[in-house]
């Protein structure tokens, strides 16, 4: 499908603040159609089931969310939020629907899925026998998701790479000074807010890899070589190419 | 005889029921009930166990076939209350020396390495569905934060609603400043059970921090100084019996931090708990008298003199009305005891855990 392009220009604080009662953020549910099912109670859903999300897109302008009490303001943001932070802007469904809970139950209901208000991405965890471990490892996932699906507005002719996306480049770019230290791999969780920040250039540049390459100080081979590297990058690069109808990186 | 009517009315009795549960008549089940007199070693977690049994691979998926069809024939309150599908995944890959044996398709005469029995791998599933034997006593560990702990009937099974703690406690830990330095004091656990919340403390205090778990039970002492031993922490984690305050009356008023996940569940709410809980965790670990408050409101009134001045403390309570009543006690009968008191929720959003600090 072509890449929604929903472009949230001013962002009510209140979405950033779980629990808070409000028609709004089901307006936006709405718009984005994120797919909401219940948990299944005996079946346990995959450990990833993150692929039906990955059609779609949301934007934010970087100026355009404010928020009293703490330094949010934007979809990079939402991505280097700290644990807590960012766990305190989802739901999080375990065994929300089972009563007292405690001592109550017995139930290796280990499973953990995190909707993310502001947004509404689902990110889920069932894979460990530890409800601990599935949360933090859904947390990654939403870390990814986020970066993955929010797009900051960024202008191409004043652009220049922030420090995260410095940090996922090869050594062989020419505008990557010592100062950014070692490549930053997929595996370091890092490469999320790198991996945001090459996609919002890309968006910018209309999907042209030769484009952002420039800006990158990298080769066109090089950059495809970056975005082929990670799944779920090469994943996001050609659906929106596809959208606007250019050939897929293979 | 009723054994459930027993338990319930013989307040001697109460300690020791998990000694004398009948699950099974084989005696060749390696995780079988035995009194725990004649049995003071903490039993082996199945997954520590050496795989010495073979069996072959289509025997084991029989077994799997057979585990299937018994747990689509119980009934919806089971099912809903339980993940059997899952559970007999982790039972396979707990038993078997190497789990993904059972991704292949063929059946063959090939030979596997188990951890137990064949047999016996039969009366535990049994177990588990007719006896509704819990799943974690089953396999003797429950996989906790990111620690795997040994339990074992007359010891709670850690809940995952308890992890939370462990994440309070060190969230004021790492906040250090005006309390002075709480990672490197003394940590008091009461009613440690299986050493869950002590071992999750010991492992995000500093170097000279020092956790104490209490406990009543002996069988929730063996298994709690076990699980220490295990993860290596027996130089900063000790295990004592005794009822709640009684085996620390030489800290009083060192203490820098202490939390307690008591029992709360009402006494009449005993008989109606799901069976897992009910007829096979210790009642000792659950009953928390006619409102549930009892050794709550006994814990947080000791709780004053046991804490040094800035000493965290957090509790676990039933849900809403425990938070707030403990809550209004200390704000009002502790006036002078307790400052910066808080209501906390859990990761399903009931208000779970009262915490504060002393002043």
């Amino acid at each position: 499908m072509a890449g929604v392009h929903l472009l949230i220009k001013s962002f009510p604080t209140f979405l950033l603040r779980p629990n808070t009662p409000s028609p709004t953020p089901l307006l936006l549910l709405r718009h984005i159609q994120t797919p909401f099912k219940p948990l299944k109670k005996t079946t346990p859903f995959p450990p990833n089931q993150t692929s039906s999300l990955l059609s779609r897109h949301y934007s934010t302008t970087s100026s355009a969310v404010t928020n009293d009490d703490d330094d949010v303001s934007g979809g990079r943001e939402f991505v280097a939020l700290s644990d807590e932070k960012l766990l305190s802007q989802c739901d999080v469904d375990t065994y929300k629907s089972s009563g007292p809970g405690g001592q109550h139950r017995n139930k290796r209901e280990t499973a953990v899925r995190l909707k993310h208000i502001p947004t509404g991405i689902i990110a889920q965890a069932s894979e460990d026998r530890s409800q601990h471990k599935n949360r933090a490892s859904a947390l990654v996932r939403l870390r990814s998701l986020l970066a993955l699906k929010v797009r900051n507005t960024v202008d191409p002719e004043t652009y220049t790479p922030p420090l995260e996306l410095l940090q996922i480049l090869p050594a062989k770019s020419t505008i990557r000074g010592s100062e950014c230290g070692s490549q930053i791999g997929p595996n370091n969780p890092k490469f999320a807010l790198g991996m945001q920040a090459l996609l919002d250039l890309i968006f910018a540049v209309e999907g042209s890899v030769a484009d952002a390459a420039k800006k990158l100080g990298l080769s066109t081979g090089a950059l495809s070589r970056l975005i082929l590297s990670d799944d779920s990058l090469r994943q996001a690069v050609n659906e929106f190419r596809t959208s606007k109808g250019m050939k897929p990186l293979k | 005889m009723n054994l459930t009517s027993l338990v319930r009315t013989s307040h001697i009795t109460r300690t020791f029921t998990h000694s004398i549960k009948p699950i099974s008549s084989s005696s060749s089940v390696s995780l079988s009930h035995t009194p725990t007199s004649l049995n003071p070693k903490p039993k082996t977690p199945l997954y520590l166990k050496p795989p010495i049994y073979t069996t072959s691979l289509s025997s084991l998926k029989k077994f799997q076939k057979w585990a299937k069809t018994l747990s689509s024939s119980v009934n919806a309150s089971f099912k809903d209350s339980s993940n059997l599908h899952q559970e007999l995944n982790w039972l396979l890959q707990d038993s078997l020396q190497n789990p993904n044996i059972l991704q292949t398709h063929e059946e063959n005469d090939n030979l596997v390495a188990l951890r137990l029995k064949l047999d016996d791998l039969y009366d535990l599933w049994t177990q588990r569905i007719e006896k509704r034997r819990p799943f974690q006593y089953i396999v003797g560990c429950e996989h906790w934060r990111d620690l795997i702990l040994s339990v074992e009937e007359g010891v709670l099974i850690p809940r995952p609603e308890t992890e939370l703690i462990v994440d309070l406690v060190n969230d004021v830990i790492k906040g250090g400043g005006e309390n002075g330095d709480l990672g490197n004091g003394l940590w008091v656990d009461l009613g440690t059970g299986s050493g869950a919340i002590a071992i999750g403390i010991g492992r995000v205090l500093g170097d000279l921090g020092r956790v104490v778990g209490v406990d009543l039970s002996d069988v929730a002492v063996r298994v709690a100084s076990y699980n220490v031993e295990r993860y290596n922490l027996q130089d900063k984690i000790s295990i004592k019996q005794g009822s709640w305050f009684e085996p620390l009356s030489e800290f009083k008023g060192q203490v820098a931090g202490l939390v307690s996940n008591p029992p709360y569940i009402p006494s009449g709410h005993i008989d109606g708990l799901q069976p897992e809980v009910g007829r096979h965790e210790p009642i000792l670990a659950l009953d928390g008298g006619d409102d549930g408050m009892s050794d709550l409101l006994h814990i947080c009134n000791g709780a004053a003199s046991m804490l040094k001045s800035g000493g965290f403390l957090a509790f676990e309570t039933n849900g809403e009305d425990h938070c707030r009543f403990l809550f209004d006690h200390m704000e009002t009968i502790h006036k002078e005891s307790f400052c910066n008191l808080k209501i906390v929720p859990d990761f399903a959003g009931i208000q779970r855990f009262v915490t504060g600090f002393r002043s």
